[in-house]
């Protein structure tokens, strides 16, 4: 009889054990804590622990997998697989829930919801992710995004007495359970053509029916169609503005890039998985998605005077642009994928967070008139804001640039000059929108009001991730060392 | 220091902005006056790199190299050669007069506006100054944005228009380049199985001829938005009637001669075959020929003087991009010239009109005229950058004309023909201009107590003015300069 | 392989035509006389008092739904029952952490007043 819980077993899965946990104490610690909002900021503090200690598992890890020379650490009977692209992967969600814990205190303090279980859905979510990124098998990939997805639902609706909170809410759960079931219909296409959920034998499945099957299709299409859903890629986006507009911004942060990155390891884990032997199945797919989430997300966030709907918006675009690395599918594209993404993490929040330093008091800090003469009224956070648009739109010396220059590069490598082209044009014409928001901070009319106060969480996201955006775009060496891991042997 | 200097000189201008952003905010005098000393530093490094030039040597010097991106095989690699020296040379002039002009202009965020001209400079240096075609492509895209807010927070009425065009022009531009960059470099990897930018490695790539030709294409975009060539210069006239004096002197001087740069060192060298293609090259000169003439045309026609000065530089730039592509010694010496000609004769133009403008609030040229009674200085000044920039002999414009106008005639009498109409109606709409605001008798009342030039604005010009009579009348040494990087473009494209 | 679906193949078309086939002839003998109480909805035998549309208290659905949780809570306790022997104490410590989470959610839903009929 093998062995149910090995030592093996359990360092793999710490870091999801102490996410666990950690959720599960920070919704219990709300109780023991006195009464009022200030005592409450212990909460985030108790999940920035958690994250501390995941983060120490996870170093754990990446150091022992260093040392072995990156072989990929299974556990589970291959239900669970540590590689470097869960690695990587594990990093991104780290560092997105961390910020997205730094942010969230005085924006719920500023809503009067500041409560125990945000914290905790926040783990619970990461917790999800973890599975996305490192499950090898269908039951354990899809339990991991539906934790995720749940847990995702509730927090966008959080504000329970915003109509467009719940709004958005709803519309996310519909769409996303819709796509949790086409999701679910393509695992059991792939379980019922190989008579496993171990994605390692579903490979083998597939390789023997080749990419003309019609299960396979069927496979391709649906698996395709749920997790274009998920990442938001057009035309499965109709969620992503209402979503974005209505939500919590911090958790808005969070969706929008761990969300996001998480389908897309789902993604690569499949496509590049067992499916990589049916490329030319989806291979094309993703080729018009990619084209259509550019084309939707550049031309649609041209005309919005909602900021987090325009970040909704960019928000597919750059979708779009990491589609284009899994289209590219050589290891520089795979590489190219990282690198994006974790880049993501850090301007999109970034600039997220510019929005949450101006929801006080009455003003909601959404509008783009909300960002009026900026540059008067805190120079600083127009200026991170500033750099943070610069990295959205790919300029250097910002990180973003890099993490589309090496979407360029992979596109290049692989021959599709083309797609560079249209990726290029959608690139510069991307521009427009951040450089609107740009002129309205530096050019637009000062708005009377409160200067901006930003708590000691915020001021700490700040800095990091405005370090990380520009120390990334000057000295990128460290992002790329960390983007070779996926492609490690 | 002699092995730094290169990275001496680009990071003196940073240095600068650190020393801004640390100068007290309250304290307006003593924000201008460092920022004149940062902009006068930057000026004083580049003079050891002059005295120790050694003009006839082949190749780059005072190189520099450290790897910056090793898993990209990106380098931090400078390196000067005799066109990049006249180009940092300007750069660093064209630098230190537009903070100087300044003084009296700009009033409001005294301490973001120099820093921003300051970013400017490091960048603008950083793209002739690379030999590391990543870092090149870097500081030019890290030379927007500061122009963006010069543009569009100092500029005149449709500032924000005017600078979002600006940036959307150029990014198209260079994304379409990177990708002509990136595709270098793939090849390059692919027949040596090396990583790299460094732009001597990248010529020793044999290109298949399809793919050169795009490449080449995907170059020319993005040079020729930026130099602007018809029928991309759109952009121009607005960009440069918007920014205020400072940013329009640093587009005209530096700022266009980014995209010939281009040309000269990377389409000529890195593609000789596509640069030297027939249908390539007349394609290029006849779009050369007709900037030449409607950018003249054009001119001839303006109302608004900065904007007759921005037209003439649609024109003049033509011929830059003529000489380059008549692939010949004197073509393309002549045209290196003549980025630098071009430099300080339209600098000079946009500082007087920036004087007037101060001095008056408007543009219109049919405001003006007779204003050489109430200013003999300035109308001294006006008629040396007029004949100046039209191409009188003794001074600087005539070389360099005579010298592309030379090459051109050499490689197709045709197209010389032409150039020379370009000459004569860049005389006549310019010494029109003179004449309407200038000669005469005193027609608005408003114009006769103008003050003439203050001893700071002698001081902004003097330089200029200096170097103009220097290379009208002996450019020998500029010649000398160009000789060896001129003659090595030529071995590369004539080798077919 | 074909043969295990046999029994399924088999059982469709009967379940697809027992409901069919007992409406239809239902429908053929039984005398059709309505009247409007037998058209009313049926409400334990007694006059509707209104449409049973109405709307009622949203704590209804959460008692419903902490019903659910912990019903399918002993869906889970049943298979370990049945293997207790051979799952052995790895079965026990991992019921016990099934439990504590439940446990943890109980507390939870608890302390928030989730139990409370106000």
């Amino acid at each position: 009889m093998t062995a149910f819980y090995t030592g093996t077993d359990h360092f793999a899965v710490l870091p999801a054990l102490l996410l666990a946990l950690f959720g599960c104490a920070v919704l219990l610690f709300e109780f023991v804590l006195p009464v009022g909002m200030a005592s409450r900021r212990a909460l985030a503090a108790l999940t920035l622990a958690g994250e501390g200690f995941t983060a120490y598992s996870l170093y754990r890890q990446h150091s022992y997998l260093s040392s072995q020379g990156w072989p990929a650490l299974t556990a589970f009977q291959g239900a669970v697989t540590i590689d470097g692209l869960a690695l990587a992967f594990n990093w991104m969600f780290l560092a997105a829930a961390g910020l997205a814990a730094l942010i969230s205190y005085r924006y719920l303090e500023t809503e009067g919801e500041h409560s125990g279980e945000y914290y905790g859905l926040l783990l619970f979510a990461q917790f999800g992710m973890f599975f996305l990124a490192s499950g090898t098998d269908l039951i354990v990939q899809f339990t991991g995004l539906e934790t995720m997805a749940l847990s995702f639902y509730v927090l966008v609706g959080f504000l329970r007495g915003r109509r467009r909170s719940n709004e958005a809410a709803l519309k996310y759960f519909v769409l996303g359970v819709l796509s949790s079931g086409l999701i679910l219909y393509g695992f059991s296409v792939l379980y019922g053509i190989s008579g496993s959920t171990k994605l390692s034998a579903v490979a083998g499945a597939v390789a023997g029916r080749g990419a003309g099957d019609p299960l396979i299709w069927l496979a391709v299409a649906t698996l395709g169609a749920g997790l274009f859903f998920k990442i938001a890629a057009a035309p499965f986006h109709m969620w992503a503005p209402d979503a974005y507009d209505g939500g919590p911004t911090p958790v808005v942060a969070y969706l929008s890039v761990a969300s996001k990155a998480a389908a897309f390891v789902l993604l690569l884990r499949l496509f590049l998985g067992p499916l990589a032997a049916a490329r030319e199945a989806w291979q094309g797919l993703t080729v018009m998605v990619a084209l259509a989430s550019l084309a939707v997300g550049t031309i649609a966030a041209l005309s919005q005077d909602n900021v987090k709907r325009l970040l909704a918006y960019s928000s597919i675009a750059h979708g779009g642009y990491v589609l284009l690395g899994l289209v590219a599918g050589n290891a520089r594209g795979l590489q190219g994928i990282v690198v994006y993404l974790l880049t993501y993490v850090f301007m999109n929040t970034g600039a997220f967070l510019v929005l949450v330093l101006l929801r006080r008091g009455e003003a909601e800090g959404n509008h783009i008139d909300d960002l009026s003469g900026l540059m008067r009224r805190s120079p600083a956070a127009a200026v991170l804001m500033l750099l943070f648009l610069l990295s959205l739109g790919g300029l250097p010396p910002s990180s973003g640039f890099i993490a589309k220059y090496y979407i360029f590069l992979a596109l290049v490598e692989s021959g599709h000059y083309a797609l560079a082209a249209v990726g290029a044009i959608f690139a510069a014409a991307g521009l427009y929108y951040y450089f609107r928001l740009v002129k309205t901070m530096f050019g637009g009319r000062e708005l009377a009001g409160e200067p901006l106060a930003a708590s000691m969480g915020t001021r700490v996201a700040m800095v990091s991730t405005a370090v990380v955006t520009l120390g990334l775009g000057l000295y990128p060496e460290p992002l790329l060392q960390l983007a070779l891991l996926p492609v490690k042997p | 220091m002699e092995g730094r200097l290169l990275s001496l000189i680009l990071l003196t201008p940073l240095a600068g902005v650190l020393l801004l952003l640390l100068t007290p905010g309250g304290n307006r005098r003593l924000i201008k006056l460092m920022a004149n000393l940062a902009g006068v530093a930057g000026f004083l490094v580049t003079i050891p790199l002059m005295m120790n030039f050694k003009a006839g040597t082949r190749g780059y010097q005072f190189t520099e190299r450290l790897p910056w991106i090793p898993s990209l095989g990106v380098e931090y690699a400078l390196g000067v050669d005799g066109i990049s020296l006249l180009l940092v040379a300007l750069t660093a002039l064209a630098g230190a007069l537009a903070i100087l002009c300044s003084w009296g202009a700009v009033e409001e965020r005294l301490k973001e506006f120099y820093a921003l001209l300051l970013l400017q400079q490091a960048g603008m240096m950083g793209v002739f100054l690379a030999t590391d075609f990543f870092l090149f492509y870097f500081c030019w895209e890290l030379v927007l944005i500061p122009m963006y807010f010069i543009i569009g927070m100092w500029g005149g009425e449709r500032r924000l228009y005017a600078a979002i065009k600006f940036v959307l022009y150029t990014v198209l531009g260079s994304v379409l380049m990177l990708l002509g960059i990136l595709a270098l470099y793939w090849q390059h990897f692919q027949q040596t199985g090396i990583y790299s930018f460094d732009i001597v490695k990248l010529m020793q790539v044999t290109l298949p001829p399809g793919t050169e030709h795009w490449i080449f294409w995907a170059f020319f975009i993005g040079f020729a938005i930026k130099v602007p060539m018809f029928p991309f210069h759109t952009w121009l006239p607005d960009a440069h009637v918007e920014a205020p004096t400072a940013g329009s002197v640093i587009l005209a001087a530096v700022l266009l001669k980014m995209g010939t740069y281009g040309f000269v060192r990377f389409s000529l060298p890195l593609l000789p075959n596509a640069s030297a293609d027939r249908t390539v090259v007349r394609v290029i000169a006849v779009l050369s020929l007709i900037a030449i003439l409607y950018g003249a045309l054009v001119s001839l026609m303006q109302k608004d003087w900065k904007r007759l000065v921005a037209y003439s530089s649609v024109s003049h730039m033509g011929f830059c991009t003529l000489g380059i592509f008549a692939l010949n010694h004197a073509g393309i010496a002549g045209s290196a010239l003549q980025q630098v000609n071009h430099g300080i004769s339209t600098s000079m133009l946009f500082l007087l009109v920036g004087i007037i403008y101060e001095r008056r609030h408007t543009r219109e040229i049919a405001q003006y005229g007779g204003l050489a009674h109430a200013m003999p200085g300035f109308a001294k000044v006006f008629a040396f950058a007029v004949f100046s920039s039209a191409g009188l002999p003794l001074l600087n414009g005539f070389i360099g004309e005579f010298t592309i106008l030379q090459g051109v005639f050499a490689a197709n009498r045709t197209w010389a023909a032409f150039a020379v109409m370009g000459v004569v109606l860049g005389a006549a709409y310019l010494l029109w201009l003179y004449q309407r605001t200038m000669l005469g008798a005193v027609t608005r009342e408003e114009n006769r107590g103008v003050a003439d030039l203050t001893p700071r604005e002698w001081l902004t010009f003097l330089p200029l003015m200096a170097w103009a009579l220097w290379i009208g009348l002996y450019p020998k040494p500029f010649f000398d300069v160009l000789d060896a990087p001129v003659r090595a473009i030529l071995e590369r494209v004539a080798v077919r | 392989m074909p043969d295990g679906y046999l029994p399924i193949f088999v059982f469709l078309p009967v379940a697809i035509l027992f409901p069919v086939v007992t409406l239809f002839v239902a429908k053929l003998v039984r005398p059709s006389q309505p009247t409007p109480s037998k058209l009313g909805a049926y409400e334990c035998g007694i006059e509707p008092a209104s449409n049973s549309r109405g709307r009622y208290t949203v704590r209804y659905y959460i008692v419903a739904i902490l019903f659910v949780v912990f019903d399918v809570e002993t869906v889970f306790l049943y298979p370990w029952a049945v293997r207790y022997k051979q799952l052995g104490w790895f079965g026990v410590a991992e019921v016990a952490v099934f439990l504590a989470i439940l446990i943890v959610g109980y507390v939870w839903a608890y302390k928030k007043g989730a139990f409370e009929w106000v």
